[in-house]
């Protein structure tokens, strides 16, 4: 940036007159003194404020509006994967896709409980646990031997209190349990094993 | 006068309907599963009882238990008298411990639970006496479980009542006989493990709820049918 003569300060701070100046001087105070006159002619901002204050008073979008202008401008997502990723995920979603759901057992109520009948009867082609909670019909409840190891096992769904129940083996033999711990006679010459189910939610 | 007639008949139908119905679902229950020749008797039995406020269901099952076992008829019939008088017998000592008639069935029910596992009608009374609602059902059991393994059954009631009076009620009062029994397998005296248990109440240790996957393997029974139970 070029200094400005002290001169032309004072010629335009009419400290002196332009005469007094050397040409060159004069000159450029004549270009200070236009540019001056530009500045002054500056438009008027009226519109531009109103314009302005228009817009400020607009009411805010709503965020539906802003959500829908959101989705119809174009974004650039960018999406770092690593292939191995991918090929891992997409393995999990077939595999969700073809291996069934498993049976979780079933719902119990608020005054159920779950009994657990085990009993060894080696060489026993079957087993069922009769009862009150079953008008003591053989082959409601069928007891499992799946190892074929002689202890025969059953887990049973019950209302929750007290029942008294038999083993029926191969059909027609009715034993008590011997692990029960709880007898009574049946009336019949012969005991019953007494089963107090609890509420399984307590 | 057609019509006077059909609205008498139905006038009198009304309130010997639930007893009509009642007689049929008896009879339909025990149909093909007992001998036939003798519903009519048993059918008679378990409408008199029924007269009487007994729990009926009870006898119903009695019956049908004794067909399942291919019992005769006649020994049917004598085991539905038999259990007839002990639910009687049940009722008369629930009323004179100071219940109020009706007793309800499953209160009848655990009391011949209770005389048919050994309990004496002197230590029931005092149960049934110090635990005037539904938890009597679980008490008995417990002090039946502590008499079973040979423990005094004064002891064993005194101990149950303090667990009573503990604020244990139900299932927890079969934890404080287990905990007792517990005791004498780790070669304690019947004097000792109750008085251990004692000082432990009511923090005896509590059955675990059942595995998740025993609940899992866990099924209903085919056509289970409803039964009287009661409640620990």
């Amino acid at each position: 940036m070029n200094p400005i003569d002290p001169r032309v300060h004072q010629a335009l701070d009419g400290e002196i007159s332009p005469d007094s100046l050397p040409p060159e001087l004069r000159r450029q105070v004549e270009r200070l003194e236009s540019a001056a006159a530009l500045l002054v002619r500056v438009p008027s901002l009226e519109g531009v404020e109103r314009r302005v204050m228009a817009i400020i008073a607009r009411p805010a979008p709503t965020r539906l509006r802003r959500l829908t202008r959101w989705l119809v401008t174009p974004h650039s997502l960018v999406l770092r994967v690593r292939p191995v990723w991918s090929v891992a995920l997409a393995a999990v979603a077939v595999l969700f896709a073809i291996i069934p759901v498993r049976e979780t057992g079933v719902r119990l109520g608020r005054e159920e409980g779950v009994a657990q009948f085990v009993a060894r009867f080696p060489g026993a082609q079957s087993v069922a646990v009769v009862g009150s909670f079953n008008d003591w019909a053989p082959g409601s409840i069928p007891m499992e031997d799946r190892d074929h190891d002689g202890v025969w096992r059953a887990s049973v769904v019950l209302p929750a209190g007290t029942h008294e129940y038999m083993f029926v083996v191969d059909g027609e033999r009715w034993v008590a349990d011997p692990l029960a711990g709880r007898y009574v006679a049946d009336d019949f010459g012969r005991e019953n094993s007494l089963l107090i189910v609890r509420p399984a939610h307590r | 006068m057609k019509r006077a007639a059909l609205l008498l008949t139905l006038v009198m139908a009304v309130p010997t309907a639930p007893h009509a119905l009642r007689a049929q679902s008896v009879r339909a229950r025990l149909e093909g599963r007992v001998p036939a020749s003798s519903i009519p008797a048993i059918d008679s039995l378990i409408h008199e009882a029924g007269r009487e406020g007994l729990p009926t269901d009870l006898l119903v099952q009695k019956a049908i238990e004794g067909g399942a076992k291919h019992v005769s008829g006649e020994r049917i019939v004598k085991a539905i008298e038999l259990n007839i008088d002990q639910l009687r017998r049940a009722q008369t000592l629930l009323v004179s411990a100071g219940d109020m008639p009706p007793v309800t069935p499953s209160e009848v029910a655990a009391v011949v639970w209770a005389r048919k596992r050994g309990l004496d009608s002197a230590t029931v009374t005092r149960i049934v006496s110090a635990i005037p609602d539904d938890r009597r059902a679980a008490a008995l059991h417990a002090v039946a479980d502590l008499v079973f393994h040979q423990f005094q059954a004064d002891s064993a009631t005194d101990l149950i009542l303090t667990a009573v009076r503990e604020g244990m009620h139900g299932g927890r009062l079969l934890d404080v006989s287990y905990a007792a029994v517990q005791e004498i397998q780790r070669g304690h005296t019947r004097p000792e493990a109750l008085a251990m248990v004692e000082r432990q109440l009511p923090n005896v240790p509590t059955q675990p709820p059942p595995a998740k996957s025993t609940l899992e393997r866990a099924r209903r029974p085919i056509a289970a049918s409803h039964t009287e139970s009661v409640t620990p």
